[in-house]
């Protein structure tokens, strides 16, 4: 069954080619794309030019969701900008390109095309951030491109390793077969851990995380948090595969976890502190996948999947705060109880992505907290307990004083409903996935 | 040794040499110059492979690479270097503490990279000696390029190099398919077009308050 | 790597007459000590010539030392024996350089047993250091100013020379000068080396410098730019000549290196009357570099005084990367 994978990556092309309505055509694609996901769920296990699995496919849902969200939020969004880097159709056709890059990097069956895909989505994500053109915005876009290159490039070491150690680049060809472990393998794995990684936001390169998501409009940041990260940590999942190496991947998720939650404590910019909560939350995903057992794996498709929404919600809380206010810190914002809707999603997204209990995010630490353990990683264990408590306290103290303290300063009273329908979507994500988990995928 | 092998040896000894000829010039216009001959030298290295092993894959990627990278790079960097006299040379650049500071770098990783013992991988083309060591130091001659300098088309120059290098690394490991490296050239070529986008409103690249911590 | 040339060249004292040694021990020396300032001369007159000057004759250095070594030496009161003894100690050293390393024989001689190569590059430094020793005892600002000059630079050039001398015997095995030569001559393809090749530049660019030649410090007409002759600021005399004796042997030592061991290996003959036919061929090679050197000297300008240590660091780079090479290749 090519053709379900091929007809998704063509409807955004389709939907570009109607440059005059972009905007609309846009929104009617990501609908198609979501219903093309059912015939997707059918056509599970295929294996050929693409490889579809239960765990890509999650990874798929996540995408087309955020995708679709992103692009009604923006519909007013990018309207209210004043200061254009690019233009609104360039903008709706950059997304279209971003989109693309990522579903292809999540389906094809080939480390070396999933490698072009990374490396697409940043070519294509670029600009995106200049939307709201100002110094420091074309500065954090300059930041992204050259440090997530930088380190992607380094990734094409990975990729020549590989191709060096098993003449062939498929992916359904490699992983089934019994890796002895030479040392370009290991090798291989490891560099990935670092050229991937840079995207995933692992702890010495995550620099370029905060500048890109703060400068970059909520809903671009909303996309780069929600599900880029998670494509680059799909890509890595399937490198690491191949020769798991459950030492080097827990620890350094561990030592990026607890820089996270360091980090956290002293922002005062909310939306940096958002992208630093996304890089705590990656690099939990990625313990959960570097345990190398069940439990962690779920955990992490649980973490990611509830994040996502939950993230995508929480920035485009920050875009609507930042409408509203004008400024991105913390500490000129007060008593945003009056608006309602702002507030509420404000919370229930934060909830979401610090893992409070009913959220799917709470399960997945779970889940990968209880995998740590089950494999004997204990100083780990401690370290991230520690990490997850920080932040967890960091960030609700800060949203907290957002909402609950002083006076609202501000006439509006609106906002736009997208926060709240995601937020409220991350409550029962996880919940449903994990009790369908077994039934369906 | 075939007189080729020992040809291609030290032809890729002059990569290293331009690496620190990009790293120790302050004026620009020569720097991408330089890289442009480097681009030369690596598709050289693939035409003189491609004749003595009568492999097609090499002639093409020595084409693409003096398609894309000796002219169309070229191209738009030299395009994008801005008129006015300040922007000719990069100023505050000491040439001695920056090439020690490379040497040192460079160095440190390869001595970091052997000890994780890059040295047992045989190259399949190069059967005796140690040819990946040449692109191993043009790959982290590009990364300090990058951390070292603040205008934007140095730290473009230092992408361009790091890629340079892995196509001579692929090249000398065993070539990856082709549709996968002329991929590679495309996503080069396209970063370097949103580049001369960026280059427009922004030169050079400072620390910035908003955007610490 | 004990190869059979390192045998021969520890076993040759067993089988070569006393007298033969006696004869090429003292040719050498005399040789380096008589013929060097000779060839400093020629370079003067040959440049000469291509600035559309008469110029001095070839053998002006030798009139130079001895009106100098006729006339009245001067000595500050401030200072002390040192500033008397060092040119002589620096002279010693220079000689000693001149019986271990293959300058004009490429067979051992008595002397050689008394030092590697890194016991010349060694005393090199060691000279450098008598003679900036000295030159600090007379207390003159002037000659304070030039030696800050010369010790901003030799940290490079030193480093480089070790380096460079480090790297040739990891490629043959050994830190004997005599044996490198004859590992050279006898595989004729370490020649096309890479290694080999970096070591030839990092070399060749040491021994502009070390040799006072125009990218990096001009003597004589620019004082601006020298930055060796500052040690001669406030010597006077016989303890001027010996300096400036000294440094035409430094300068013939390094470049015989160059070409005895790096540029050119051959052309050396051993045995014990033909060995006197080294003179000419030594007097070819030399004029040889002397044109190169030459070539560079007059076509290009002065580098300016804080660019001397760019030039140096490329040596140095090219003497570590050479290093590397070595090690990482083999």
């Amino acid at each position: 069954m090519i053709i379900v994978p091929l007809i998704i990556l063509i409807i955004p092309l389709i939907a570009g080619a109607f440059y005059k309505s972009i905007k609309n055509a846009s929104v009617a694609g990501a609908i198609l794309e979501m219903i093309m996901l059912i015939p997707l769920y059918f056509s599970l296990n295929y294996k050929g030019f693409f490889f579809i699995t239960r765990i890509n496919f999650i990874f798929i849902l996540m995408v087309s969701s955020v995708y679709l969200m992103s692009l009604l939020y923006s519909r007013k969004y990018i309207e209210g900008i004043e200061n254009r880097g690019i233009t609104e159709k360039n903008y709706y056709l950059l997304m279209n390109f971003f989109y693309i890059s990522m579903e292809f990097a999540l389906m094809v069956n080939n480390y070396g095309f999933m490698w072009v895909g990374i490396e697409t989505t940043t070519i294509s994500s670029a600009l995106l951030i200049i939307t709201e053109k100002n110094d420091a915005s074309l500065e954090a876009t300059w930041r992204y491109i050259i440090i997530v290159s930088a380190g992607v490039t380094f990734a094409f070491i990975s990729v020549i390793l590989i191709y060096y150690s098993f003449h062939t680049l498929e992916v359904t060809a490699i992983i089934y077969r019994s890796s002895t472990g030479d040392l370009p393998v290991r090798l291989a794995v490891g560099i990935a851990l670092v050229g991937f990684g840079t995207k995933v936001g692992v702890f010495p390169m995550h620099t370029w995380l905060p500048d890109a998501h703060s400068e970059g409009p909520a809903p671009v940041s909303a996309m780069f948090s929600g599900v880029l990260l998670p494509t680059a940590l799909y890509v890595l999942y399937r490198i690491y595969e191949i020769y798991p190496m459950p030492e080097i991947f827990v620890w350094a998720g561990t030592v990026s976890v607890l820089f996270a939650a360091l980090f956290l404590t002293y922002q005062h910019n909310y939306k940096r502190m958002f992208a630093y909560s996304t890089m705590e939350n990656m690099n939990m995903a990625l313990i959960g996948i570097g345990t190398g057992t069940y439990a962690g794996l779920v955990g992490s498709l649980v973490l990611l999947l509830a994040h996502s929404f939950g993230k995508a919600g929480a920035f485009y809380s920050t875009g609507e705060i930042m409408k509203i206010s004008g400024t991105k810190d913390i500490n000129n914002i007060s008593g945003f109880m009056k608006n309602k809707i702002v507030s509420s999603s404000l919370l229930i997204s934060s909830f979401a992505v610090t893992g409070t209990p009913p959220y799917g995010t709470f399960f997945g630490e779970f889940l990968i907290l209880y995998s740590v353990i089950t494999i004997h990683y204990y100083a780990q264990f401690i370290i991230i307990l520690i990490s997850i408590f920080i932040a967890f306290v960091s960030i609700n103290l800060n949203v907290s004083k957002m909402i609950f303290k002083g006076d609202y300063k501000y006439n509006e009273t609106n906002g736009s409903i997208i926060p709240l329908i995601s937020g409220i979507i991350a409550i029962f994500i996880g919940i449903v996935f994990l009790v369908i988990i077994n039934e369906i995928l | 040794m075939n007189i080729i092998y020992t040809l291609i040896y030290l032809i890729s000894a002059v990569l290293v040499i331009t690496g620190f000829y990009i790293q120790g010039n302050k004026y620009l216009r020569s720097m991408v110059l330089t890289l442009a001959f480097q681009s030369l030298i690596i598709a050289i290295i693939a035409f003189m492979l491609g004749m003595m092993l009568k492999n097609y894959t090499f002639i093409i990627l020595g084409i693409l690479v003096i398609i894309l990278r000796v002219f169309l790079v070229t191209y738009f960097l030299i395009k994008r270097i801005p008129r006015s006299l300040s922007y000719v040379y990069e100023p505050r650049v000491s040439t001695t503490y920056l090439l020690i500071l490379d040497l040192i770098f460079i160095i440190a990783s390869i001595f970091i990279v052997y000890s994780i013992s890059f040295i047992k991988i045989k190259t399949i083309i190069f059967p005796v000696k140690n040819i990946i060591l040449f692109p191993l130091l043009l790959f982290f001659q590009g990364l300090f390029l990058i951390a070292s300098r603040r205008r934007t088309i140095a730290q473009i120059l230092g992408y361009v190099e790091e890629e340079n290098s892995l196509i001579i690394l692929g090249t000398f490991l065993l070539p990856v398919p082709i549709i996968i490296e002329s991929s590679v050239f495309l996503d080069v070529l396209i970063l370097v077009v949103i580049f001369s986008v960026i280059s427009i409103e922004k030169n050079v690249h400072e620390r910035m308050e908003e955007l610490r911590g | 790597m004990t190869s059979p040339q390192c045998q021969r060249a520890d076993d040759v004292y067993l089988v070569i007459p006393m007298i033969h040694l006696v004869v090429e021990t003292l040719s050498q020396y005399l040789f380096v000590i008589l013929a060097s300032p000779l060839f400093a001369g020629i370079f003067e007159r040959l440049k000469a010539i291509i600035e559309s000057r008469h110029g001095p004759s070839i053998f002006q250095p030798y009139y130079d030392i001895f009106k100098l070594l006729k006339k009245e030496t001067l000595i500050s009161f401030k200072s002390t024996r040192l500033f008397i003894v060092a040119p002589y100690i620096a002279f010693g050293i220079y000689s000693l350089i001149a019986l271990i390393i293959p300058v004009f024989m490429s067979r051992p001689i008595i002397f050689t047993a008394s030092g590697d190569f890194f016991a010349g590059a060694i005393l090199f430094s060691a000279a450098a250091f008598v003679k900036i020793a000295g030159t600090m005892d007379s207390g003159s600002n002037f000659s304070s100013l030039g030696i800050s000059r010369i010790l901003s630079f030799n940290f490079f050039s030193e480093g480089t020379l070790i380096t460079v001398f480090f790297a040739v015997a990891l490629i043959t095995g050994t830190n004997n000068p005599y044996v490198t030569n004859n590992y050279l001559i006898s595989h004729p393809l370490s020649n096309l080396s890479l290694v080999h090749i970096f070591a030839i530049f990092a070399f060749f660019m040491i021994f502009i410098y070390e040799s006072g030649r125009i990218p990096t410090q001009s003597e004589g007409l620019q004082e601006m730019g020298m930055i060796d002759s500052g040690i001669d600021y406030e010597y006077s005399g016989k303890l001027l000549a010996v300096n400036k004796w000294s440094s035409y042997i430094k300068q013939y030592l390094l470049g015989s290196v160059l070409l005895n061991v790096f540029l050119i290996p051959w052309g050396i003959t051993n045995t014990f009357p033909d060995f006197l036919l080294n003179i000419p061929v030594m007097f070819l090679k030399w004029m040889f570099l002397i044109i190169i050197v030459l070539i560079i000297d007059t076509t290009m300008a002065k580098l300016r005084l804080f660019k001397v240590v760019d030039f140096l660091a490329v040596a140095f780079i090219f003497s570590i990367l050479f290093l590397i090479l070595t090690e990482v290749i083999g």
